[in-house]
C-alpha cells in the first residue's frame, strides 16, 4: 500500500507541476484530495489492514496529503501571480498620451516677492501693518519730517487729490499711524501700493509696490539694522548674498543709507543686470529720525528705531530677469502663467 | 553737480584715478553718478605739417598730400579744401582712435593710398565756439608756432584731458553744491589734506550805507536774510580767460562774458548764487528787496515775460523788478558791452519761498536749486569777496573798497553737545572719542570740550543724530557691526483678514485663476464702458492724463480691461483674479479733509471652454465655505453691468457681500469681447467679518439615513431654490440633504413646464426614523409644493 501511496504522490506531483491554470490545478486537487479522490480512496481501503499497520499507513497517507496540499498551494500562488502579470500586461497604456491635468492658475510675481518677504519677517517676529492708499499729507509728509517747503512734496512727484490729501508716495505713512497708536516695542512691515507721478515706460510706473519695515524699542542700533538686513538679504536672495551700506539722505532717518546687494544674477562678477557693477541698489534705510519719534509721542531719549523700505517690482524684475516693467501690469496670461 | 577733477585739485591733492576717487566719495556720502573722461577716446592723433599738396589723379574733389608727422612723412588723401602747404594740423595716424568709437586705418581712396586722416574740430569731439577762428566743416588749422610740437600727441598739445565727475547731491548738503564743499569731502575721502585756499575770504570789509550813490533796502525781511553788494568800476566787458571758461564748461555752464562768468564761477566754487547788475539800469540807484505785486510782470534774461504775485520775492529798483530773487535776473538790468559799473549781489533768501516761486514761474535754475536746499546768510560775505578778488585777478574792473551789507538778524553760531557715548550707543559700536574728534575736525566741526561748534555751511547739523551720521560715514559704513536686535521678543502673526486673503488667493490659483495687477486709477471712459456711475469717484488733481484721472470705485473696469487684452491677443480659456482696493467718497467729504472709504476686494473673471455661471457660483460657494460663512442668502442681482437673468448677489442678513454672473452683453461689446465672460467680486473685509472662527465638532451620525426620491413638474419660472425652501421648511430638522439630480423638459410635459427630481436624505441625530415619520413628512412636502408652487407629482 505504501507503494500505491508513493505512486499517487508522484502522479499528483507531476500533474500539479503541469497544471496550466487555476482550473486545471483545482481538477488535480479534486482528483487526489476530493471526497472521491485517490488518496481518500486509499484511506477508505484501510479497513482491510491489520490494526498494527493502520496507524502507520494512516500517518503515511496524512503526510502525503499534507505534502500534496502544500504543493498545490505553492502552485496556486505561482499561477495567481502569473495571471496577475498577464492581466497587468494587457492593461498597459501609452504613457506618452497627453495628461488630463486640471489647469492651475498662478500668483503674480509681485505677490510672490511680497509673500516671500512677509514670511521672512514674520519669522523674525514682525507683524504686517496696512493703511490707506489715499492719505493725509500729515501722515505722508508732515510727521515724516518733510515740511511744506521740502522738495519731496513737489507736485511733479506726488499725486494730489487736494492740498491735504494725496495718493501715498511711500508706505511710511503706515509707520506713523502705527507709532501714533502703539507703544514700543514696535516691529512691523508694511507692504502696499504707492503712487508717484512717473510716466509708464520700461523702468517706471506710476503705481508700484513697497515693503517698508520699522522697529522701535530700547537700545536699537544701526548695527542691528545692518544685521537685520543682512539676514533678510540672505534668506530672500540666497546664502551667499553680501550687502553694502552707502551713506544717503532721507528726511525721516538719520543716519540714512542706501543698501546694495551683491548681484544675485552673476554673484557679483558683473553682468547686464547689475550693469557690470557687481552690486544692485536694493533699498533705503536708516535710524528713525528723533524728530519723527517725537512727532509720534515717543521719547527719543529712551527709544530708538530703524526703518527700511524697498520696491517689490525691482526685486521681481531682477530675480526673474524681467526687462520691461509694463509686463507686470499688462496681465497677459502667457506672462502670468510663468510664475 | 558736475565738477572737473582739475578744479578739485585746488582743494586737495587728488593722487588717485577718477574711478577710485568716485568710489571713495560715493562711500563717504557724495554719490558719483557718472564719470566722464574727456580726451580718453582720442588715441594716436598727432601734430603734423603739410609739406606738399597735389591733385588726385582720378577725383576732382580730392587732394593727395604729404604730411610730416615728426618721425616720418606720410601720404594722406583728403577732400578738405581749407588746407594749404605749410599748415599745421591734427593728424589721425594709421591705427588711431577718435571720439564716437571711430578707428582710422590706412586705406585706398579712389586708388590712392591714404595713411591716416586730417581732423576737424568736431572729429576731435570739440566745439568750434571754444576755438575761435576754426570752422565747422574743414580741418582744424593749428597756430604756426605749434610746429615745435610736430609728432606730439594732440591730447597733450591742446590739453584735452579732463575728468569730470557728476554728483548726486542730497537735499541736506547745500555745501556740497560747490567745488569747495566737494573738495573738502574729496580730501577726507582719499585721506589727504584739505588745502583750504579760500580761508581768507571771511575778512571783513568796511561797511557803508551807500556806494557810488547805490542804496539797498530789504522790505521783506522774512524772505531775505541778507543782502550784500559791492561795486566794480572801470569795467571792461569781454571774454573770460581760457582757464575760467574751461572750468565753467567742465561744470556744464556756458561762458557769457567775464562779469557773468565771475558770478557763475563763484556760485560753482563757493556754492552761493550771485547776480550782477549794470548800476545804470537800477533806477534811482536804489535796490529794494520786496514781495512782488500781484500781476506785476518781469521779462527774465531768457526773454520770457513772467507774471508775478505777492508770494514771490523780487529784487526791484524804484520803478520795477530787476530780478526774480534767487531764480533769474531780468533782461532790463543785465550786463551789456557798454556796462561800465557793475553791482555784484550776494544775497540769501528763504528756501521755501524760492522753491515755490521757481515752481510757480516754471523756472528751475542753478541758483534756485541751491537756494531751495537752504543756505546760511554767512556764505554771502565769502562769495562777494571772492567775486571782487576774481574780477581784479582777471582785470575785469576795479573794485570799490566798501561793501553794503544789509543783515537784519545775524545768524548765531550753532553749538551742540558732544556726546560720544550716545554716538556709539546709536551705532552699536565702540569708536574711541579721539577718532571721532579727528573725523569731526576734518569736517571743520570744532570740538571744544563737551561742545561742538558747527560751521555755518553745515546747515543740516542740528543734533546728535546728525553727528552720528558724520562720524559713521567717514569712519566707514562698511565697518558697522552686524548684530541682531537685543530686545524683548515679539510674535509675528497675520491677522484674520490677511490669512483669509491668502486662503482665497490659494483657492483661486488652484481653480486655475492667474493673479493680475492693475493701476487703481482709471478713466471716465472705463466707468462708462462698465455702466458705472463715477459720482462717488475721487479725482486726482494732477493725473498723468485723463486715462488715469479717477480712482476706481469698482473692480470691474481693471479686470475686464485685462480680459480684453488677453482676448485681443487671442489667448484661449483665460481666468484672472485681482486683489485690490476700491475708493469711494461716500459722503463727498474729501475736500473737507475726510478720507474716503477704502475696501479690499477680490474680483475674478473667466472665459473659455470651462466658463459658465455655475462654475463661478461654485467658486463663490467654495470661498464662502473657506471663509466659514454658513448662513447667507442668494438673490438675483440688480446690477446694470451683469446679465439680468444670469447674475446673483450674496447677502448676509441685509448686507450684500458678493456679486457674480455673466457680464452684460453691452459691456462685453464695449470691450470688444465676442465671448461670454463670467465675473464675480467679493468684499474681503465683509467675508472676514461674517466668517465664524469658532468651529465645533459635530458628532458623526449614529443612526441610519433614509433616502427618498421625489420628482415634480412645475412651471418653468419656478426656481429650484423655491422648491428647496419648501422641502427644507416642511422636513424640519430631519432633512440631511436635498440633492437635485435631474431637470427635464419635454413636449409631453407641456410648454413652460419642467420636471425636477431630488434625492432626499432624512436622518435624525437621536433615533432611527420610522416609516410613518418619513411618509408623513413626504406627504407634507408634496402638499405644500402643490399648494404654493402648483407642482404636480410625477408618477
Amino acid at each position: 500500500m505504501k507503494d500505491q501511496i508513493l505512486k499517487i504522490k508522484e502522479n499528483a506531483n507531476n500533474e500539479i507541476k503541469n497544471a496550466k491554470d487555476l482550473k486545471e490545478l483545482n481538477d488535480v486537487r479534486v482528483k487526489y484530495l476530493g471526497k472521491k479522490g485517490e488518496l481518500t480512496a486509499v484511506l477508505r481501503g484501510m479497513g482491510a489492514l491489520s490494526p498494527e499497520e493502520r496507524p502507520i499507513i494512516g500517518e503515511f497517507v496524512n503526510e502525503a496529503r499534507d505534502e500534496i496540499e502544500k504543493l498545490i498551494d505553492q502552485k496556486e500562488q505561482e499561477l495567481k501571480e502569473q495571471e496577475l502579470l498577464q492581466k497587468l500586461e494587457k492593461e498597459k497604456i501609452d504613457i506618452t498620451m497627453p495628461s488630463k491635468k486640471i489647469p492651475v492658475g498662478s500668483v503674480h510675481p509681485i505677490t510672490g516677492v511680497i509673500d516671500n518677504i512677509k514670511e521672512i519677517f514674520l519669522g523674525l517676529g514682525y507683524e504686517i501693518a496696512d493703511g490707506p492708499d489715499i492719505e493725509k499729507t500729515y501722515y505722508v509728509f508732515d510727521q515724516l519730517n518733510t515740511p511744506i517747503d521740502h522738495p519731496a512734496r513737489d507736485l511733479q512727484d506726488t499725486f494730489y487729490i487736494n492740498d491735504n490729501i494725496v495718493l501715498r508716495s511711500q508706505t511710511s505713512s503706515v509707520q506713523i499711524r502705527v507709532m501714533e497708536n502703539q507703544k514700543p516695542p514696535i516691529k512691523i512691515i508694511c507692504p502696499g501700493a504707492v503712487y508717484r507721478s512717473d510716466s509708464v515706460d520700461p523702468t517706471h510706473s506710476p503705481v508700484f509696490h513697497q515693503i517698508e519695515g520699522l522697529v522701535v524699542d530700547k537700545n536699537i542700533t544701526m548695527s542691528d539694522l545692518k544685521g537685520t538686513l543682512e539676514t533678510f538679504a540672505k534668506r530672500c536672495l540666497g546664502e551667499n548674498t553680501k550687502i553694502r551700506f552707502r551713506p544717503h539722505h532721507f528726511p525721516y532717518t538719520e543716519p540714512s543709507a542706501e543698501v546694495d546687494v551683491s548681484c544675485f544674477v552673476c554673484n557679483g562678477k558683473g553682468c547686464r543686470v547689475c550693469k557690470n557693477e557687481g552690486w544692485i541698489e536694493l533699498l533705503g534705510c536708516g535710524m528713525v529720525h528723533p524728530k519723527v519719534l517725537e512727532n509720534c509721542g515717543i521719547d527719543s531719549n529712551i527709544y530708538s528705531g530703524f526703518a527700511f523700505g524697498f520696491g517689490a517690482e525691482r526685486i521681481a524684475m531682477a530675480k526673474y530677469g524681467i526687462d520691461d516693467m509694463r509686463l507686470l501690469f499688462e496681465n497677459d496670461v502667457r506672462f502670468l502663467k510663468q510664475f | 553737480m558736475k565738477t572737473s577733477i582739475e578744479w578739485l585739485q585746488d582743494y586737495a591733492d587728488i593722487n588717485v584715478d577718477a574711478k577710485t576717487l568716485a568710489d571713495r566719495l560715493t562711500m563717504t556720502g557724495s554719490k558719483v553718478e557718472t564719470i566722464e573722461q574727456k580726451g580718453k577716446d582720442i588715441k594716436n592723433v598727432v601734430v603734423g605739417k603739410i609739406l606738399e599738396i597735389k591733385k588726385h589723379p582720378d577725383a576732382d574733389k580730392l587732394i593727395v598730400t604729404k604730411v610730416d608727422i615728426g618721425d616720418k612723412v606720410v601720404q594722406i588723401v583728403t577732400g578738405a579744401d581749407n588746407v594749404k602747404e605749410e599748415d599745421i594740423i591734427p593728424i589721425a595716424k594709421d591705427g588711431s582712435e577718435l571720439p564716437g568709437n571711430v578707428k582710422i586705418k590706412t586705406g585706398m581712396l579712389r586708388g590712392v593710398e591714404s595713411c591716416g586722416m586730417m581732423c576737424s574740430v568736431g572729429e576731435l569731439g570739440l566745439k568750434v565756439e571754444d576755438y575761435p577762428g576754426q570752422i565747422e566743416h574743414g580741418i582744424m588749422i593749428l597756430p604756426k608756432e605749434y610746429k615745435k610740437f610736430l609728432g606730439k600727441d594732440i591730447v597733450e598739445v591742446l590739453n584735452l584731458r579732463e575728468d569730470i565727475l557728476d554728483f548726486e547731491i542730497t537735499s541736506n548738503r547745500p555745501d556740497c553744491f560747490s567745488i569747495e564743499g566737494l573738495g573738502r569731502e574729496a580730501a577726507i575721502a582719499i585721506g589727504t589734506e584739505f588745502k583750504n585756499p579760500r580761508k581768507n575770504l571771511s575778512k571783513e570789509v568796511k561797511e557803508v550805507k551807500e556806494i557810488e550813490g547805490l542804496k539797498v533796502d530789504i522790505e521783506a525781511k522774512d524772505l531775505c536774510y541778507r543782502y550784500m553788494a559791492r561795486v566794480l568800476k572801470d569795467v571792461k566787458v569781454e571774454t573770460s580767460p581760457e582757464w575760467m571758461r574751461r572750468r565753467l564748461n567742465a561744470c556744464g555752464v556756458r561762458s557769457i562774458n567775464n562779469i557773468v562768468d565771475i558770478t557763475n564761477y563763484v556760485m560753482l566754487e563757493i556754492g552761493e548764487p550771485m547776480h550782477a547788475f549794470d548800476i545804470n539800469c537800477v533806477k534811482g540807484k536804489h535796490i529794494i528787496v520786496r514781495r512782488a505785486k500781484n500781476n506785476e510782470t518781469i521779462t527774465t534774461l531768457d526773454d520770457e515775460e513772467r507774471k508775478l504775485d505777492n508770494s514771490m520775492l523780487v529784487i526791484a529798483d524804484e520803478e520795477e523788478p530787476v530780478a526774480i530773487a534767487g531764480v533769474m535776473g531780468g533782461a532790463n538790468s543785465g550786463i551789456s558791452d557798454e556796462t561800465k559799473t557793475v553791482v555784484f549781489e550776494a544775497a540769501v533768501f528763504n528756501r521755501g519761498s524760492i522753491r515755490l516761486t521757481a515752481k510757480k514761474v516754471g523756472l528751475r535754475t542753478e541758483a534756485s536749486t541751491r537756494y531751495e536746499k537752504g543756505l546760511s546768510p554767512e556764505i554771502a560775505l565769502r562769495a562777494i569777496n571772492r567775486a571782487v578778488e576774481l574780477a581784479e585777478q582777471i582785470g575785469a574792473g576795479k573794485a570799490v573798497e566798501e561793501v553794503i551789507d544789509v543783515y537784519p538778524e545775524k545768524e548765531e553760531k550753532r553749538v551742540i553737545k558732544f556726546e560720544p557715548e550716545k554716538v556709539n550707543k546709536a551705532l552699536g559700536m565702540d569708536i574711541p572719542r579721539e577718532t571721532m574728534v579727528e573725523i569731526l575736525e576734518k569736517l571743520d566741526i570744532k570740538v571744544n570740550g563737551d561742545n561742538l561748534e558747527i560751521p555755518y555751511f553745515r546747515t543740516d547739523i542740528e543734533r546728535t543724530a546728525d553727528i552720528v551720521e558724520e562720524v559713521i560715514r567717514i569712519y566707514g559704513y562698511d565697518k558697522l557691526n552686524s548684530t541682531l536686535i537685543n530686545a524683548e521678543s515679539t510674535v509675528g502673526s497675520k491677522t484674520k483678514l490677511q490669512k483669509l486673503e491668502d486662503k482665497i488667493k490659494e483657492l483661486l490659483v488652484e481653480k486655475g485663476f492667474s493673479e493680475m495687477y492693475a493701476f487703481s486709477f482709471i478713466s471716465q471712459e472705463d466707468y462708462d464702458k462698465c455702466k458705472l456711475d463715477s459720482s462717488e469717484a475721487i479725482r486726482i488733481k494732477n493725473p498723468l492724463g485723463e486715462d488715469y484721472s479717477l480712482m476706481r470705485t469698482n473692480m470691474m473696469p481693471t479686470v475686464l480691461q485685462s480680459m480684453a487684452t488677453n482676448y485681443n491677443k487671442k489667448n484661449k480659456d483665460v481666468s484672472l483674479f485681482e486683489i485690490g482696493k476700491t475708493y469711494v467718497d461716500e459722503k463727498q467729504n474729501i475736500d473737507k479733509g475726510e478720507l474716503p472709504v477704502e475696501s479690499k476686494q477680490i474680483a475674478f473673471a473667466t472665459y473659455g471652454k470651462n466658463a459658465d455661471f455655475y462654475i463661478v457660483k461654485g467658486i463663490v460657494e467654495n470661498i464662502l465655505e473657506a471663509s466659514n460663512i454658513a448662513r447667507y442668502q442668494i438673490e438675483r442681482a440688480n446690477t446694470k453691468n451683469l446679465h439680468p437673468g444670469r447674475s446673483a448677489e450674496i447677502f448676509v442678513g441685509k448686507d450684500s457681500i458678493a456679486k457674480f454672473g455673466e457680464i452684460h452683453p453691452q459691456v462685453l461689446e464695449n470691450y470688444g469681447i465676442n465671448e461670454k465672460v463670467y465675473y464675480a467680486v467679493i468684499e474681503l473685509e465683509k467675508f472676514a467679518k461674517y466668517g465664524k472662527d469658532n468651529k465645533k465638532y459635530v458628532q458623526i451620525p449614529k443612526y441610519p439615513a433614509v433616502e427618498r426620491d421625489i420628482a415634480i413638474v412645475v412651471d418653468e419660472d419656478i426656481a429650484v431654490g423655491q422648491i428647496e425652501n419648501v422641502i427644507s421648511k416642511k422636513a424640519k430638522n430631519i432633512l440631511e440633504k436635498a440633492e437635485l439630480f435631474d431637470v427635464y423638459r419635454s413636449e409631453k410635459l407641456g410648454n413652460n413646464k419642467k420636471s425636477v427630481a431630488y434625492e432626499l436624505i432624512f436622518r435624525a441625530q437621536d433615533r432611527t426614523l420610522t416609516d410613518d415619520e418619513i411618509s408623513n413628512t413626504m406627504e407634507a412636502i408634496i402638499k405644500e409644493l402643490q399648494a404654493t408652487l402648483g407642482a404636480e407629482l410625477r408618477a
